[in-house]
């Protein structure tokens, strides 16, 4: 369990990003996607020109329908654009096939959903080790690495249940392991605290913030101011188009717990 | 993987008990007949082979068709000329004599008995082998000077004289007409299966004695039928090949065409047995081939149901980097699964009900291994083939979509 601490103490654990910062993680140029439903075309992004450098901690905001999901999805590789580019560590994933599609989610994101999305009838451990079977790594390995992941998110005592004998911050917590579990160089995060009550948003948030510390590009998308404060840069949707893309030079402070999370990767 | 499949698959299966019983319901009545008449097909094959074997599968009666109108007197045998068949195929017929037997009653100052006397030649016990527990066999000089002697089954001496050393012993019978007194020389045993003890059962009020072959040629040493025994060692091929030209020898010796006598065979009995029998397992076959289909159809139906509850499943392990052929091969090993574990039940099923039955009426039954694994097999395949459609569906399902299915 990661506890909330008394008192917080102001300055964050500086982050180790051992001089990647500057490096691209993600480069959008020019992004248009169109939804076709027949009679009618739907503008769901307008030329979107955008990147995301190694390392950052961004939140995605917006209404519904202003296309911030949308761009989730093409983010994801869960959805094509229509036009333009999509640069993913240097890659063009913009017409790529469904198969090779699912190794680059495999390889390269982490999702984490707002309803966790877990197995049921499949244990935390084996849970965790889903996106490596797909990468088919070998089974002592898979148990190895999940193991630790769920060691780093404090569930280690939960390994053999079910995701329904576990709380809703569990069961996310469990879905953040998951999403960690091939190592990716990105992990996209939709409404991780939606179904979440507020002292498990937190936990949640400062877990996100933790693993930005150590090094992982992490991209929540989120409509809650409180939920992006917690981000360092927060990137406003509205229509199909950007509509403020700021730092966030005041971050939510997070508790200095040691011993979680503090060797990731 | 594919182990990581099927445990998902069993675990799937044993969260839905009934469910999957149901389904698995039409697999486990198709396959479980299938396994149970071909059971009872190969025990009464090897009962009717062990039967025939004991009586002696290369044996045969060859004897003017009664269909043959001008019938003449060249058509029965003379002893002469059975003698010299033996000689004109050495190797090869191993033993002839008239095929004749005589029933009688003998009576004993304790039991009167009703028998049956099979003649023979001396070397009869070369085709039918049986144990001589006291005395002696039929001699050739027994045979050829017509001497009133006989050796007896040991049961029936027992029954008869109150004891099984029978041998000294005399009874006098009727032989066509006039009262013979025979001396009891020997006393045999003969080994049964358990198939010809099953069969004999009812049949055990006449007793069975040999008396020489040479004593039952009335009239006139004209004898109406051969009967004969080929070489045990040869193969169904040589024995069907050796039946043939003996019949056409014996017919063109007798002036007739081959097709003029009439030739029982062993072989061509068990034949029709044997297409009896399969005859049966094709109609059998049939059904379960149905019950199978629907069994089928049941389980693409569960599968279907499968796929649309287990929709967010699919989109969240295609998010996670699942490929169609992942989602594929997952749901098409849960069918196989689910299908194959309906044919393990349906074999358990029928190998207890088989063997049950067996037990009842003391038969060792007869299940081949082999069927079983195909059995089991082709009930995997069957589940793969209905799964096919389903698995489909799930691999095709839209990532985005199927996360937002509720």
């Amino acid at each position: 369990m990661i506890r909330l601490p008394g008192k917080r103490k102001e300055t964050a654990v500086p982050a180790d990003t051992g001089g990647r910062e500057s490096e691209e993680l993600i480069r959008l140029e020019n992004l248009v996607k169109i939804y076709d439903t027949g009679a009618l075309r739907v503008l769901g992004l307008n030329k979107i020109n955008l990147t995301i450098r190694r390392g950052e901690f961004v939140a995605i905001m917006g209404h519904s329908g202003s296309g911030k999901s949308t761009l989730m999805n093409i983010l994801g590789c869960l959805d094509r654009p229509t036009l333009g580019q999509y640069y993913l560590e240097g890659q063009d994933v913009a017409g790529l096939k469904p198969d090779e599609l699912s190794a680059i989610r495999n390889r390269k994101i982490g999702f984490v959903f707002q309803s966790f999305n877990l197995i049921s009838r499949m244990s935390v451990e084996k849970n965790v080790e889903v996106p490596m079977t797909y990468a088919r790594v070998k089974p002592a390995e898979r148990k190895r690495r999940a193991l630790r992941l769920l060691e780093q998110v404090g569930l280690l005592s939960r390994v053999s249940h079910e995701p329904n004998e576990l709380s809703g911050g569990q069961r996310q917590r469990v879905a953040i392991a998951r999403a960690l579990a091939n190592d990716p160089p990105l992990l996209l995060a939709d409404e991780p605290t939606g179904n979440l009550d507020s002292q498990a948003s937190v936990e949640i948030m400062e877990l996100f913030a933790r693993l930005h510390e150590s090094g992982v590009t992490v991209v929540v998308v989120t409509h809650e101011d409180n939920i992006a404060a917690y981000t360092h840069r927060i990137i406003t949707f509205q229509d199909g188009r950007i509509l403020s893309d700021r730092q966030n030079e005041h971050p939510t402070p997070v508790s200095s717990q040691q011993g979680l999370l503090h060797r990731l990767t | 993987m594919l182990i990581e499949n099927m445990k998902m698959a069993l675990a799937a299966l044993r969260a839905n008990k009934l469910r999957s019983f149901l389904t698995m319901l039409g697999i486990i009545i198709g396959i479980g007949s299938v396994i149970a008449i071909t059971s009872i097909g190969d025990t009464m094959r090897r009962m009717f082979a062990d039967i025939y074997k004991d009586i002696g599968v290369t044996q045969g009666y060859l004897y003017i068709g009664y269909w043959v109108e001008d019938v003449r007197d060249s058509d029965y045998f003379t002893m002469e000329e059975l003698e010299t068949y033996k000689e004109l195929f050495p190797g090869e017929l191993a033993y002839v004599d008239a095929g004749a037997s005589l029933s009688g009653t003998v009576e004993t100052k304790l039991q009167k008995k009703k028998f049956n006397f099979t003649g023979i030649d001396y070397n009869y016990i070369d085709v039918q082998p049986v144990t001589v527990k006291y005395g002696r066999y039929l001699r050739e000089s027994d045979v050829l000077a017509r001497k009133p002697n006989c050796v007896m089954e040991a049961s029936a001496a027992k029954e008869l004289y109150g004891t099984e050393n029978a041998v000294g012993r005399t009874f006098r019978i009727d032989v066509y007409g006039t009262m013979t007194e025979f001396n009891v020389v020997g006393v045999y045993e003969k080994e049964m299966s358990a198939f010809q003890r099953l069969m004999m059962g009812s049949n055990s009020g006449t007793g069975e004695a040999l008396i020489p072959w040479t004593l039952l040629t009335w009239p006139n040493d004209s004898i109406y039928q051969c009967h004969y025994f080929a070489d045990p060692s040869m193969d169904e091929q040589q024995l069907k090949d050796f039946n043939q030209r003996f019949q056409a020898y014996v017919a063109g010796t007798k002036g007739r065409n081959p097709e003029d006598f009439y030739l029982v065979s062993a072989q061509s009995e068990m034949g029709q047995v044997d297409t009896m029998l399969g005859g049966i397992s094709a109609a059998v076959g049939g059904i379960a081939a149905i019950s199978l289909l629907v069994g089928g159809i049941g389980i693409m139906n569960i599968m279907l149901v499968s796929v649309t509850e287990r929709t967010r499943e699919i989109g969240t392990r295609k998010a996670l980097g699942a490929t169609t052929g992942d989602i594929m091969i997952q749901f098409l090993t849960e069918s196989a699964v689910l299908s194959a574990v309906g044919g393990i039940i349906g074999v358990t099923l029928a190998t207890a009900l088989v063997s049950a039955g067996g037990a009842a009426f003391s038969l060792p039954v007869v299940i081949r291994p082999s069927v079983v694994l195909l059995a089991v097999g082709f009930s995997a395949l069957v589940g793969i083939f209905f799964g096919i459609y389903p698995a489909r569906k799930a691999a095709d399902r839209d990532p985005i979509i199927a996360l937002r299915y509720e």
